[in-house]
């Protein structure tokens, strides 16, 4: 089975752990350590372990039940994470727990819209809305995640791998925000043949496979069992 | 109580509610007050009818002797007639006359306090004072289960049980929206709302609930039941007497709902986590209304998750279950409330199928169909109209979501617009829907070709070739969700493939592919095997019987005569 976001984290520590599974998440005095391991979480640029969406969710239900608890700049790294978090629906579970309010935020706002972006597939909007604006005084939106930028890629090229079985460089180019050189890397370190026109071929998996299948019936043992043992009586 | 009648005779209008002392007034009239009092009770009980009074009388001795069966019988049917007969508009008798019928029994009062607010919760308009009342009539039941010494000797039905796990939250929820309708409040209620943060506060009702859960270490039972450990051992001193462990049990679907009230869709799975929903015989189905309302909730949150497959699974278990014991179901009040959430589940399931196209069950399919089947359409087709049918849908048959805080009471404008939680849900929901709603659309259209190229299909659709292409992207990434596929955490789960339709891109080629459901024969041939063997076993059983009854003497030939006939009509049923 895959290992989805709701599997404990082999780097989620025994401590948040038993935090999370009893009463003690509803305590608001423990905001602190939830805040403080998504602080670890951020600083941790390895996708594979630096997401504990179950305990995010719970210090997003503290901030829920304790208005005055309330922290922006966490709420906007914990939405920062989830866009990229390989499940695609977390972002959303976070949503559910927070309010209008909150939601009317600048930074917060600015997050749900690079979200449609993203889930519809409008990349070329996503990363002009992301780093577009050039004498921008605030700090990025994504500020302070570690690895952002390459989980981000990721899952792009997951979705591209997903969809295309030939695909045109310049299209990824597009797609995942780097120059020519930087794709053809891309490439090489995925083992991607590029031929001549810039056809990048992509391996077959079961998502871009495009195959007919016939779903066959699946007759169990147990079925038999009342006709075998009758047979067995003759 | 007594204090009550006191300060409506003497104070008109000023009411006093949560308990201050008395002490200065009552010095003053001792002994009038008395005697007032005691005919005024008279009176009240004499007021109370005949039927009524018997029934309180029965119900009293059968708590007292722990008389579950009796109990379940005047719970369940006489409770029900006489409030239709007495007091279909009005309240029960008020619970000092009652004390004075059958005594001074705390037990019994708290508990029929319960149902006396429970009825005018349902029938009539519970004032602010009601509210009030009935909570803190709730602390002192609660209080007293929790807080003995050792396990109490009560025993009471499981309908009953849930009955007031269930209206415990239905009353809390109540009052959240009530209090947040700041606009509605007089300002003397505001006054009483700011002083008395105590009364259904968020966090002693997941108190309630939590401890209850803790006292009968139902988690530890269900635990060791499905791995196949010692069960009584896992219960402990409490968790063995079933009073304890169905409220215990009923206590944890209690924390599902308020989890789902509270948008906190994760939690309220996770919180099913022993309790098997593929079990037949789990406790849930003990009590019908249980077992409507645990997979109203899971399919729900399984809706709100994205996660369309699994939502369509438990709506579509549960609805088959209702419309095949419909007929059995014949108690007044809980029919109502079974069939009303039922008609919800359809309104979830029609959005759902929907977003999610699949083959559903025979009957159901075609109730769905001449229900929903025109908003169904609409939804398919997308656009501002399939918004608004699904809006529609989606607000009869959500639950009453709520804010776990009492509003700003000052600020009365900003509360007016931040409190309708189920707006805020519903924006979120039907954002993902939207984007859900490409994969019908895309379908249609793809599965009538193999290959296709991308700019032909765009001005099939009507759309520029580069926002096709994020379409496509989109499809792909939506027709996987995770499926549950039997384990006993509910949110984990295998990731699927839902639709039967699938494409790849070449540069600017799709190509097409689609699954089919192969021809099933195995089902048919077995089921008629089975059925010929039982013909022919039924048919030699005959023969022996006869052939033995051929063998016996005279004296026996009329009892073997009927002995013949009864297998032989035996055999014609079959």
């Amino acid at each position: 089975m895959a290992n989805t976001s709701f599997d404990r984290p082999s780097t989620r520590p025994d401590e948040i752990h038993s935090l999370l599974i009893g009463v003690e998440r509803y305590n608001p005095q423990k905001a602190g350590v939830l805040e403080d391991y998504l602080a670890r979480q951020c600083a941790n640029p390895d996708p594979a372990s630096n997401h504990d969406l179950m305990a995010n969710l719970a210090l997003l239900k503290m901030y829920q039940f304790n208005p005055d608890l309330v922290d922006l700049d966490v709420i906007r790294r914990i939405l920062a994470k989830a866009l990229i978090s390989q499940s695609q629906g977390d972002f959303n579970l976070c949503l559910y727990l927070l309010s209008d309010e909150i939601c009317s935020d600048a930074s917060i706002g600015k997050l749900l819209v690079l979200r449609d972006y993203l889930e519809g597939a409008q990349f070329d909007k996503f990363w002009k809305e992301m780093y577009g604006v050039e004498d921008d005084d605030d700090e990025s939106v994504v500020d302070g995640i570690a690895g952002f930028d390459n989980g981000l890629r990721r899952l792009i090229i997951g979705e591209i791998t997903s969809t295309y079985q030939t695909v045109a460089a310049k299209a990824v180019e597009k797609m995942v925000n780097l120059d020519e050189e930087a794709v053809l890397r891309l490439c090489k370190e995925h083992n991607w043949p590029a031929d001549s026109n810039g056809i990048i071929t992509l391996p077959l998996k079961s998502e871009n496979e495009a195959k007919n299948t016939v779903i066959k019936e699946n007759v169990k043992f147990e079925q038999l069992t009342k006709i075998l043992s009758a047979a067995n009586d003759i | 109580m007594y204090q009550e009648n006191y300060d409506d005779v003497e104070f008109g209008g000023d009411v006093d509610l949560v308990a201050n002392s008395y002490a200065n007034s009552n010095l003053v009239e001792g002994e009038l007050d008395e005697e007032e009092l005691i005919m005024q009770a008279q009176a009240g009980v004499q007021s109370i009818p005949e039927p009524v009074r018997n029934f309180l009388a029965n119900l009293h001795r059968n708590l007292a002797n722990c008389n579950v069966g009796d109990l379940a019988y005047n719970y369940e049917n006489q409770f029900v007639r006489l409030t239709d007969k007495f007091y279909g508009k009005e309240p029960w008798p008020e619970p000092q006359y009652v004390a004075a019928l059958v005594g001074d029994d705390g037990l019994f009062l708290t508990l029929y306090r319960e149902l006396y607010y429970r009825h005018i919760y349902s029938r009539l308009h519970p004032s602010m004072e009601t509210r009030f009342r009935s909570f803190e009539n709730y602390c002192d039941l609660f209080n007293y289960i929790l807080n003995s010494d050792g396990p109490l000797e009560l025993e009471l039905p499981n309908q009953w049980l849930w009955d007031i796990v269930d209206e415990f939250i239905y009353q809390f929820q109540s009052f959240c929206t009530h209090r947040s309708r700041v606009s509605k409040r007089t300002p003397e209620e505001i006054e009483l709302l700011k002083e008395n943060t105590q009364v259904w506060n968020t966090y002693s009702v997941l108190n309630v609930l939590y401890s209850l859960i803790q006292k009968s270490s139902i988690c530890e039972q269900l635990e060791a039941g499905q791995q196949g450990g010692d069960v009584t051992e896992a219960a402990g001193d409490f968790g063995v007497r079933p009073l304890y462990k169905m409220l215990g049990y009923f206590s944890i679907i209690g924390l599902v709902r308020v989890h789902c009230m509270l948008g906190d869709y994760t939690l309220a799975l996770q919180t099913l986590e022993n309790v098997e929903l593929g079990n037949s015989r789990a406790l849930f189905t003990r009590v019908t209304a249980c077992h409507v309302t645990v997979y109203y909730y899971v399919g729900f949150a399984y809706l709100m998750m994205g996660r369309y497959a699994d939502a369509i699974q438990s709506f579509v278990h549960i609805l088959t279950f209702v419309s095949r014991t419909r007929q059995y179901h014949q108690r007044s009040y809980q029919f109502d409330a079974v069939n009303k959430k039922a008609e919800q589940m359809y309104a979830l399931l029609a959005i759902a199928v929907s977003l999610s196209p699949v083959r559903v069950d025979e009957s159901i399919h075609s109730y769905l169909r001449e229900k929903y089947g025109d908003q169904q359409h609409k939804m398919q087709r997308g656009g501002d109209e399939a918004t608004e049918i699904m809006s529609e849908l989606y607000l009869y048959a959500c639950p009453k979501f709520i804010m776990p805080n009492p509003p700003s009471y000052i600020d009365v404008e900003a509360a007016g617009s931040a409190m309708e939680p189920q707006n805020f849900q519903l924006k979120i929901f039907l954002r993902e829907a939207r984007l859900q709603l490409v994969i019908p659309t895309l379908r249609s259209f793809l599965r009538l070709y193999t290959t296709m190229d991308l700019d032909r299909l765009s001005t099939f659709l009507d759309m520029a070739p580069a926002e096709l292409r994020n379409q496509l992207m989109v499809y792909k990434q939506r027709c996987r969700q995770i499926k549950w596929v039997g384990s006993p955490d509910l949110l984990k789960g295998e990731i699927t493939s839902t639709t039967d339709l699938d494409f790849a891109l070449q540069e600017d080629m799709i190509f097409i592919a689609e699954s089919r459901v192969g021809r099933r024969y195995a089902d048919w041939f077995i089921r008629n095997t089975n059925k010929i063997q039982d013909l022919v076993n039924n048919m030699e059983n005959r023969q022996k019987t006869t052939i033995a009854n051929a063998g016996k003497p005279k004296a026996e030939e009329s009892s073997a005569a009927s002995d013949a006939a009864t297998p032989a009509t035996a055999a014609v049923e079959a």
